[in-house]
């Protein structure tokens, strides 16, 4: 009866949504939209040495976005020696392979870079609640049907891509300048992959 | 007066345009480079890389230096504005990127011996091979610009052409390789020594 207890115990707290493990306070807010200003900029090309860890292995490269339009972006990895690998066009309803390496031409590889570079780029997203924790902001967002948490201090600290109530994705924003975030890292937790992004202009 | 600067205008313009070579003068270039390779032991250049992608509003532009060794080692090392370096010796890519160093073994790459292959051709100039590439030569000023489209279909698919521009000395000073989206990788050389001492050492990871 005791394990019975217990188990269920744990149950109801791996259950506990993703909200309450990490003791999110509800908030009433009056803001509507969230906004990521780190790729806003139609004038500014974003470049950034990239290098993505997938299993123990290392790959390096080149990240360059570029604001095209309202809710258009183009997200193009190319090698340090500049042979493109991927060219994306991300829009706010459209995804777009302009071109893909054959090697890399995998269903399952390019719909995880849609997810996560759609979240990196999206300028305005609608909030559907809003928390607070410590000295951040916390506001729930939907992108691709997923959940995203974005953390907010004096900036735009973090987002968090959730499922199953447990955090996926960790998109780290730091040392900004002049709405340019120098340092990112997109962190994955249930896949073994790591993108780390360094501004270079 | 306006007619006589319209007309040096045009002079100018001329000076710089390119014109097809006669097939005289493409021999001569071909000649002249094929000899030029042919004494090239080893080189030691500096190098700026333009990125060039239509949507951007300014090339991405990398600098650092390059050295060969005659028959086929070959080191390109980034410095500004991140340290990187690769290395193609022996089917492997050796990379140290920025102090994090790996190797790729590309000996089952039949794609990779291709480009491993053009990029010595090309850092010598000598791309002469009229089964790989349609070629068509061009005098511009003192110079020459040579523009190879690849026959193969694989290749064609990620390289539309390659434009290099050589010197009087029949020596490369430029490299440019399109895409077939007209998005392009240029490369310009600076300060190229030919002939000097380069230690094996040097191309060790």
């Amino acid at each position: 009866m005791r394990y019975l207890i217990i188990s269920c115990l744990l149950l109801v707290v791996s259950c506990a949504s993703y909200t309450k493990k990490q003791q999110l306070e509800n908030q009433i807010s009056t803001e509507k939209i969230i906004k990521n200003p780190y790729f806003s900029d139609k004038n500014q090309d974003y470049v950034y040495k990239a290098s993505i860890e997938v299993y123990s292995k290392i790959f390096g490269g080149l990240l360059i976005i570029k604001k095209i339009d309202k809710g258009n972006h183009r997200v193009v990895f190319t090698s340090e020696m500049g042979k493109k690998l991927f060219d994306f066009s991300i829009t706010e309803t459209n995804f777009k392979v302009n071109y893909i390496l054959d090697e890399l031409n995998k269903k399952l590889l390019i719909n995880l870079l849609k997810t996560d570079f759609k979240a990196l780029v999206q300028e305005e997203t609608a909030i559907l609640k809003s928390f607070s924790k410590e000295n951040s902001q916390v506001f729930q967002t939907l992108i691709l049907d997923k959940k995203h948490y974005y953390y907010a201090s004096n900036q735009l600290d973090k987002i968090i891509r959730t499922g199953h109530r447990k955090e996926k994705v960790e998109f780290l924003f730091s040392d900004i300048n002049n709405n340019i975030a120098k340092s990112i890292i997109i962190a994955h937790s249930n896949i073994k992959l790591q993108i780390t992004l360094k501004s270079i202009n | 007066m306006r007619s006589v600067t319209i007309l040096c205008f045009f002079f100018v313009l001329n000076l710089q345009a390119q014109k097809p070579m006669s097939t005289d003068e493409a021999n001569a270039l071909k000649n002249l480079v094929k000899q030029q390779a042919k004494t090239t032991k080893t080189i030691t250049s500096d190098f700026v890389q333009y990125k060039h992608m239509d949507f951007l509003s300014n090339d991405i532009v990398t600098k650092g230096n390059l050295h060969f060794k005659a028959p086929n080692l070959v080191k390109w090392a980034y410095l500004e504005p991140f340290v990187y370096s690769v290395i193609f010796k022996n089917d492997q890519l050796y990379i140290n990127d920025e102090g994090k160093k790996s190797n790729i073994d590309m000996s089952s790459s039949k794609l990779f011996k291709q480009l491993n292959g053009l990029i010595i051709n090309s850092v010598k100039g000598d791309m002469f091979d009229a089964e790989e590439f349609t070629i068509e030569y061009f005098k511009m000023g003192g110079n020459s610009l040579v523009y190879f489209k690849p026959k193969e279909k694989k290749s064609a698919a990620f390289i539309e052409a390659f434009h290099l521009t050589f010197n009087a000395k029949g020596e490369v000073e430029i490299v440019k390789m399109i895409e077939p989206s007209g998005d392009y990788t240029k490369i310009v050389f600076s300060n190229k020594v030919l002939n000097n001492q380069i230690s094996d050492a040097l191309f060790n990871n």
